[in-house]
């Protein structure tokens, strides 16, 4: 039976409506303090309080997970407040943050995504608004585009952004010698080249759709749509302004069509840390993918890696591309708003955002305009990429939302497995999705 | 609910008490304060933990909640929905077809190695702990090593190809012709010894004259079987049938592990659709329907199980 996260505090809030306190009485006090064990009274929540500013995180994976953990240890050599860093497995972080939000005593700051994402807790009072943070030196440098991501529709800055990173077709630079290919420019010379590939027993395109990854379809959805249609298009679409079973969304699926017969077999089985393993090890030739593969990547490796635009389809549509933004938001209800935004601060700056790459894989890149990148000939060409792109993306669940990657993640997974069922699919995909922005 | 009753001893009682008619006599009904505790206090917690998120995931079936904002209460609309839902018909016949494999296989293939292994032979006890070893592990890290097993490049598919069988190989849990099957071996595998200690139980209690009685009879193997071991088998059965439904019913973990549901729904059980639906889609109202069908379905088998033990004990 499902219950409902731990519900407000009582005390500075509205009285909530009938039906909600029935949910939220016991329910919220009880469980609350249960779990907890530390609420006292409802009006704690908003006051000031001490102790160390807990940090919820999903960078899990060992080498980002460590490299956190290097920043948690520079903001306490700063000498004020003190964190405490909190790291959840990325799906249960997921799947959590609602009830985090909207507990009454929630841990402070989160690593989360900008935009859309972050504007539909904005939107419901959940995040703490840091807009005079957005004022001092740390933050004044930052580009326009990354300031107005941050910001809610409110006006509001709710977010500090730390890294992005960029999303490319990877290859293996010895591989694609070895086989006497080069990186295409357009769609055709792309098909030529899965063609070329594939007469030589390889397959062409590794995917890494399966397991618990289905969501990584998604970039070869948003990739061909924003070719094909625009950026602009892309983000009406997924937020709900355009049908999935539109004729412009068809025209995706047509040209998906004409690369499907060079994709890996083995896509929709296997996780993209395997399609990885598959890439490494020259099984596929190339993977369209954001820089989080190198976490599954031996060091040693990267060097021979290399990347190159997902091709062009139409010249007349200006080239867009996918750049996920990574940084924080806060709890509106978090009771250390002044460590909270000591923390943000320092995350913004240049300094936390070195310490960061140096002890992750190293192949985002910092937002601090002054920050250096690990400067490595990979990640030159991805900042080139992205700087060189008319229109940034972040990605399918950023640009929509988290809830509506399940029915992309169904529809897409249909697609690869029988491409002739495209019209039902299509049906079923703007079903799906219509009771999610109905709500 | 136990209540104690106890008399107050003869020697205390005043004299007027003495008097009083036998049919009215004053009774002391305390119940010691521990005895309540003991009552009371798992009572309450029972109530805070189960009972009320009961009362609470029933009235969410109610409401339009997206997690994050106050639940809207939309009446019916959510069951309204789930009869013309397409996936809510596949996890449906899913979660059949996996109580008659699943149930029905762990039954007849766990009493068939109670048989094989009732006796006590030399090396029986290796062959039972064989069997029951996949119970002890967990249901998720079973599914892990599944998993690895049913991967392209795999152990199955190597096995396949070892005997030339390649044509048969193919990507198990990403083929949707295939999915819902694969993931039923690896739970079945689990459930087998535990449902066979369940029929060994039973096959110890059955009285051994009977079996010599018949002999005497001149009654064959199998007739044995029929008309003793069977009959005899029967209060074991109803256990095994109502355990065997609930764990179908409540199955999740190895699906979840192994294809979460997928590929586009083929494996989908109704506890896979619950899940994903409350909180992937964040439609725990939904969700909380769907949970109300799975518990309406499970208090179902419950209360014929009960209704049905009771009335063969009168």
């Amino acid at each position: 039976m499902i219950t409902p996260p731990t519900s407000p505090s009582p005390a500075p809030r509205p009285a909530p409506p009938g039906r909600r306190q029935f949910l939220a009485g016991t329910g919220a006090v009880g469980a609350a303090a249960l779990l907890s064990g530390c609420v006292t009274s409802g009006s704690t929540a908003k006051s000031e309080s001490g102790g160390d500013v807990t940090l919820q995180s999903n960078l899990s994976s060992p080498q980002a997970k460590k490299a956190m953990e290097k920043v948690v240890e520079g903001f306490g050599k700063e000498g004020g407040a003190k964190a405490k860093l909190n790291t959840v497995a990325s799906e249960t972080f997921r799947t959590q943050l609602p009830t985090y939000l909207t507990s009454a005593n929630p841990p402070d700051l989160y690593t989360w995504y900008p935009g859309s994402v972050a504007e539909s807790y904005a939107a419901k009072d959940l995040l703490l608004d840091v807009s005079d943070i957005w004022t001092g030196p740390e933050l004044t440098g930052y580009p326009d585009a990354l300031s107005k991501l941050c910001t809610s529709a409110a006006g509001k800055k709710v977010f500090v952004p730390t890294t992005y990173y960029w999303w490319g077709v990877f290859y293996r630079k010895s591989n694609f010698a070895k086989w006497g290919v080069e990186e295409p420019k357009t769609w055709d010379e792309f098909l030529d080249l899965c063609d070329t590939l594939k007469g030589k027993g390889i397959a062409p395109i590794g995917l890494g759709a399966g397991g618990n990854t289905p969501w990584v379809a998604s970039s070869w959805f948003d990739y061909l749509n924003i070719r094909i249609n625009g950026a602009a298009y892309h983000r009406e679409l997924l937020a709900g302004k355009h049908r999935f079973d539109d004729p412009e969304v068809r025209k995706v699926f047509d040209r998906w069509g004409e690369a499907l017969p060079y994709f890996d077999p083995n896509g929709t089985a296997l996780p993209f840390q395997d399609a990885t393993t598959a890439l490494l090890q020259g099984r596929t030739g190339m993977m369209l993918i954001g820089t989080f593969f190198a976490d599954s990547a031996p060091k040693g490796q990267l060097e021979d890696i290399d990347f190159f635009r997902f091709p062009v389809i139409d010249p007349e549509v200006p080239v867009a591309e996918e750049a996920p933004t990574d940084g924080y938001f806060a709890s509106a209800r978090t009771s250390r708003k002044a460590g909270v935004k000591e923390l943000m601060r320092y995350l913004a700056t240049a300094e936390a955002q070195e310490i960061y790459l140096k002890n992750s894989s190293g192949t985002a890149l910092p937002t601090h305009p002054d920050a250096k990148d690990s400067g490595t000939a990979l990640v030159k060409k991805g900042r080139a990429l992205i700087e060189g792109a008319a229109e940034l993306t972040q990605y399918f669940n950023r640009d929509s939302s988290d809830a509506l990657q399940p029915p992309a993640d169904a529809a897409l997974t249909r697609f690869l497995a029988k491409p002739k069922e495209i019209g039902s699919i299509l049906t079923t995909w703007q079903r799906e999705s219509q009771k999610i922005w109905g709500r | 609910m136990a209540a104690v009753v106890t008399e107050a001893p003869r020697k205390e009682r005043g004299p007027q008490e003495d008097n009083e008619p036998r049919g009215r006599r004053k009774r002391s009904t305390r119940v010691p304060p521990v005895v309540l505790a003991f009552v009371l206090v798992p009572l309450l917690a029972e109530a805070f933990w189960v009972f009320w998120p009961a009362v609470q995931g029933f009235y969410l079936s109610l409401t339009d909640w997206d997690g994050v904002s106050a639940p809207r209460f939309i009446g019916l609309d959510n069951f309204r929905e789930m009869s013309g839902d397409a996936v809510f018909r596949t996890a449906v016949l899913d979660t059949v077809l996996w109580l008659l494999l699943f149930g029905g296989l762990s039954a007849l293939l766990g009493l068939g190695a109670a048989l094989l292994l009732q006796q006590e032979r030399r090396g029986v006890g290796f062959y039972r702990a064989a069997l029951f070893l996949p119970v002890v592990f967990s249901l998720v890290a079973t599914a892990l090593v599944w998993q690895a097993m049913y991967q392209p490049d795999g152990l199955i598919n190597q096995a396949l190809e070892g005997i030339g069988l390649g044509h048969l190989t193919r990507a198990w849990l990403a083929d949707q012709d295939t999915a819902l099957y694969a993931v039923i071996v690896p739970a079945l595998w689990r459930q087998i010894g535990y449902v066979m200690i369940l029929y060994i139980a039973g096959l110890k209690g059955i009285d051994p004259v009977l079996y010599e009685a018949s002999k005497v009879d001149g009654a064959n193997r199998r007739q044995r079987f029929r008309h003793i071991t069977l009959p005899q088998l029967r209060s074991v059965n109803a256990v095994v049938l109502s355990v065997i439904v609930i764990d179908s019913l409540r199955s999740f973990d190895v699906v979840w592990a192994l294809t979460r549901g997928g590929p586009y729904h083929s494996s989908e059980l109704l506890s896979t659709y619950m899940y994903s639906t409350a909180f992937q889609s964040l439609r725990l109202g939904y969700g909380s329907a769907l949970a109300v069908v799975i518990f309406v379905l499970a208090f179902g088998v419950i209360a014929s199980y009960l209704v049905r033990a009771f009335r063969e004990a009168d």
